[in-house]
């Protein structure tokens, strides 16, 4: 049978890497004693896969991962036994029973939401970011980013769907920012707030959180 | 510890979970016991990365040992990568502990794990970023009690300045002892340096302050002399009799991040009876102490619970000696079989593991098989004691080629006491037959090629081993015969040379055999910029040379000089418990290539008048 695991990824464990939070499970499935089904072939690997990666220093309120058991049990029968044997920091929101969809979580990933709390070097006044913000998202975005094909210019812009100015006090600022999150790659807050922090003419030190991963689950039972 | 700073930082830094702790199993204590009592804070610092040092095993033991304690709760501590540091300094973020992020200067007692010389820097960058001074004579009342224990501990005089206390031999015992004594005399108030009065009547507790060290005319070491009248003569090695009832490695910390040796270590003994006279591991952790197999699966099956791990490796200096290890690998193999746990077996002798074996752990983890014939021809062999014939080596390959490897590596050393060229040119002969071997059978039979690592590290001459006097060769030798080698291997199928020279085999030979004017020198390298030592490609050669340089020293003056058998040695005052007078009898065999026997099959005295009260073996027997 396969579960989706919807968990939260906190503060004390926000810098292990993707690929260790994949260890983590690992290790956490094996403690729980659950019955793991494996890959076949040479380096057997029991099968669980994570819809997305998340940057490592950021938090999350809400992660997704799948896997496979060889024996069904109820999603709370599930929770109930993982629970005790996670480390600090992680944490399971919900699990729910994918039946027999085959589709992975990652195609169903449609947006993500995020809260960044911003702590600027230099003063800034709320018509100064209200007017960045607009600025910035009038036009092309361009930054250099990471690609198969090497370092190159690449618009953003087309990844950003909000970019709001929650509060500010004093240096401190929080942004709430929503981007696309697709298997073909999702927006980087913090690639984002860095454009902000040029047009402002600042530098800002981030903690950001995602918030949500908004999901098509219907796409996945369907 | 300021965390919104410290967490920015990590941000910047490479790996940053070598800094968080918080991992699963890490212990949590409150600060005060519920008498209202404060406990004593003790930072376990392991002077190397996070990944190297959460691989050590001792460390690992003597975590648990110190918070079984209910008046001690024991943090840790590692080296700081290149970044990390400068990020630290940067921004005034002292070295700290990973439990509670609490700055190294507000311990009670710091203890370092040495277990290699070059890793000495690294105490010196941990305690520089605590604001602690570095040699023990200046530290007040208001310092942590710096201590340290590990195998270098064999000769602790070139850290002799910078460490209050340094504790000889297995941990499990002593440790629990010192803590007694410490909180005895914290409740009597007493000062440093009556308290140091105190811990020196522990058997296996070394105070350098009390040592006063002389040189000669030529500027030899010349003695130790006892400036406190009730400090010990010697400083006697400590060993736990008896492993079934040690304290092991408890509930165990699961990193985050992947570190060196991840995954459940089980120790199956500890000493070794086979002699190799330039080990020094086996000749300081003598006796030969096995854990009953029934005590190893309960640690494997509490191990594995609380970890999750899927491998286990079962540690020793020479697991094929184990007495029970024929039963003991199909016990485990079938016992997690169905939880697919595999099982991996370091330091395997070629002599002592055979065909049914290899198939065994093959049906699990096909991972590089390694050798260790250490020296290309019999006669040096002999010299140095490995009972390891070329028809052992070539049955063992050939079994293993059988059984379906076609990785080996094979391990050698050059700069052997006694290696002349020959010797170096019989590596690469011994490499030819079994590259024939391999290419002699029937290709259905083999794998597809042949992928054999002739690796030759350079010899380093180590205290309380019989080759302790010996000289390591010079520089420009070593070069010679690496090259001599290198070329003798050349178009030798399948057959790889993995060698690199490197500069710190020299520091290590000064450093292992060095006294106690290589204080300063070390200070001075850590002043220079040195940090890191053991990993090459960072290595700061010029901060050392510098370093020797400013002292008035040489490093050959320590590496590359023959001790006379007569004269006095730096690290005279430790007693690891064998007996001097068989160093001598045993280096006096190797020039002649006598071997001597693996003393499971008879004892050879090695404790002298001690074997029976140490060993259980009659007087001296031989
Ligand atoms: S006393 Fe004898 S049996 Fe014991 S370790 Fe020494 S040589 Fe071996």
């Amino acid at each position: 049978m396969r579960l989706a695991v919807k968990f939260k990824k906190g503060v004390p464990v926000r810098f292990v890497s993707h690929l260790d939070v994949q260890r983590l499970f690992h290790r956490a499935f094996r403690r729980a004693k659950l019955p793991l089904a494996y890959s076949q072939g040479f380096n057997p690997h029991p099968l669980v896969s994570f819809a997305a990666a998340l940057s490592v220093g950021m938090t999350s309120d809400g992660e997704y991962l799948d896997v496979i058991l060889t024996e069904g049990m109820t999603p709370e029968e599930f929770r109930s036994r993982l629970d005790p044997v996670l480390p600090e920091g992680v944490e399971i929101v919900s699990v729910m029973d994918l039946g027999e969809s085959k589709k992975s979580l990652t195609s169903a990933m449609r947006t993500a939401s995020y809260t960044a709390n911003v702590l600027f070097d230099a003063d800034v006044s709320q018509e100064a970011v209200s007017s960045a913000i607009t600025g910035l998202l009038s036009g092309e975005i361009v930054v250099m980013k990471k690609t198969k094909g090497g370092i190159k210019p690449t618009d953003i812009r087309p990844m950003v769907i909000e970019l709001d100015l929650v509060s500010l006090a004093e240096r401190n600022a929080v942004f709430k920012l929503k981007g696309v999150l697709s298997a073909e790659g999702g927006l980087n807050p913090d690639m984002l707030l860095a454009e902000l922090y040029k047009k402002l003419g600042v530098s800002g030190a981030s903690e950001v959180n995602r918030d949500e991963i908004e999901m098509d689950i219907d796409s996945l039972l369907a | 510890m300021d965390k919104a700073l410290l967490g920015s930082i990590l941000k910047t830094v490479e790996k940053p979970s070598r800094y968080t702790g918080g991992e699963l199993n890490m212990r949590v204590k409150e600060l005060t016991a519920p008498d209202g009592k404060k406990l004593f804070r003790f930072a376990l610092c392991f002077p190397d990365v996070y990944e190297i040092g959460m691989s050590h095993l001792g460390s690992r033991i003597v975590y648990n040992v110190l918070n079984e304690r209910e008046d001690t709760y024991c943090e840790r501590a590692f080296a700081p990568w290149f970044d990390m540091e400068n990020a630290m300094r940067e921004n005034d973020i002292p070295s700290y502990s990973l439990e509670t992020l609490t700055p190294l200067g507000e311990f009670d007692i710091i203890g370092f794990s040495l277990l290699y010389e070059m890793c000495y820097t690294n105490i010196l960058t941990l305690l520089d970023l605590a604001g602690i001074p570095l040699f023990s004579r200046d530290r007040g009342e208001e310092y942590p009690l710096i201590i340290a224990g590990g195998p270098c501990v064999c000769n602790p005089e070139p850290v002799a300045d910078i460490m209050d206390a340094l504790v000889f031999g297995d941990g499990e015992e002593v440790m629990n002892e010192f803590m007694d004594v410490y909180s005895a005399c914290r409740a009597e108030k007493l000062t440093k340096r009556e308290t140091l009065l105190r811990l020196a009547q522990i058997k296996g507790v070394y105070i350098p302050a009390f040592y006063s060290p002389e040189y000669d005319e030529n500027g030899n070491f010349k003695e130790l002399v006892k400036t406190e009248a009730s400090a010990p003569d010697r400083i006697e090695r400590r060993i736990v009799k008896d492993l079934d009832k040690a304290v092991y490695t408890g509930k165990l910390i699961v990193p985050y991040m992947s570190i060196v040796h991840d995954r459940v270590a089980l120790e199956i003994f500890r000493g070794c009876t086979r002699g190799c006279r330039f080990c020094q591991a086996g000749f300081i952790y003598r006796p030969v102490r096995e854990r009953e197999m029934g005590t190893v699966i309960k640690q494997a099956d509490d191990s594995l619970d609380c970890t999750g791990y899927d491998e286990i490796s079962l540690f020793s200096l020479s697991s094929g000696d184990y007495s029970h290890i024929h039963e003991l690998v199909p016990l485990i193999l079938d016992r997690y079989e169905k939880d697919r746990v595999s099982v991996s077996l370091p330091s395997l002798r070629i002599d002592s593991f055979l065909k049914d074996d290899l198939e065994k752990i093959q049906k699990v983890r096909k991972t590089g098989l390694t050798f260790a014939p250490e020296a290309g021809t019999q006669r040096l062999r002999d010299v140095i004691n490995k009972g390891v014939s070329e028809e052992d080596l070539l049955r063992s390959v050939h079994d293993a080629f059988v059984a379906g490897w076609h990785g080996v590596k094979l391990y050698f050393m050059i700069g052997l006491p006694t290696e002349t060229d020959e010797d170096v040119l019989g590596i690469a002969e011994l490499a030819r037959k079994v590259s024939r071997e391999f290419y002699s059978m029937p290709k259905e039979l083999r794998g597809k090629g042949l992928r054999c690592t002739v690796s030759a590290s350079t010899f380093v001459p180590k205290p309380f081993t019989p080759f302790q006097w010996e000289p390591q060769i010079s520089t420009e030798e070593v070069l010679r015969r690496q090259a001599l080698l290198r070329n003798a291997l050349k178009g030798i199928r399948g057959v790889e040379f993995s060698c690199h020279y490197s500069e710190t085999s020299r520091l290590e030979a000064a450093f292992a055999r060095g006294d106690r004017r290589l204080n300063p020198v070390l200070v001075s390298a850590f002043k220079a910029g040195a940090k890191l030592d053991s990993w090459d490609e960072h290595f700061n050669k010029l901060a050392w040379e510098h370093a020797f340089v400013e002292n008035g020293l040489t490093v050959e003056q320590f590496a590359n000089r023959r001790i006379g058998i007569d004269e006095p040695l730096a690290w005279n005052r430790m007693d690891a418990l064998v007996s001097p007078d068989y160093l001598v009898k045993e280096h006096e065999k190797a020039y002649e290539a006598v071997t001597t026997r693996d003393c499971r099959k008879g004892c050879n005295g090695c404790f002298g008048a001690r074997c029976r009260e140490i060993c259980g073996k009659k007087d001296g027997a031989v």
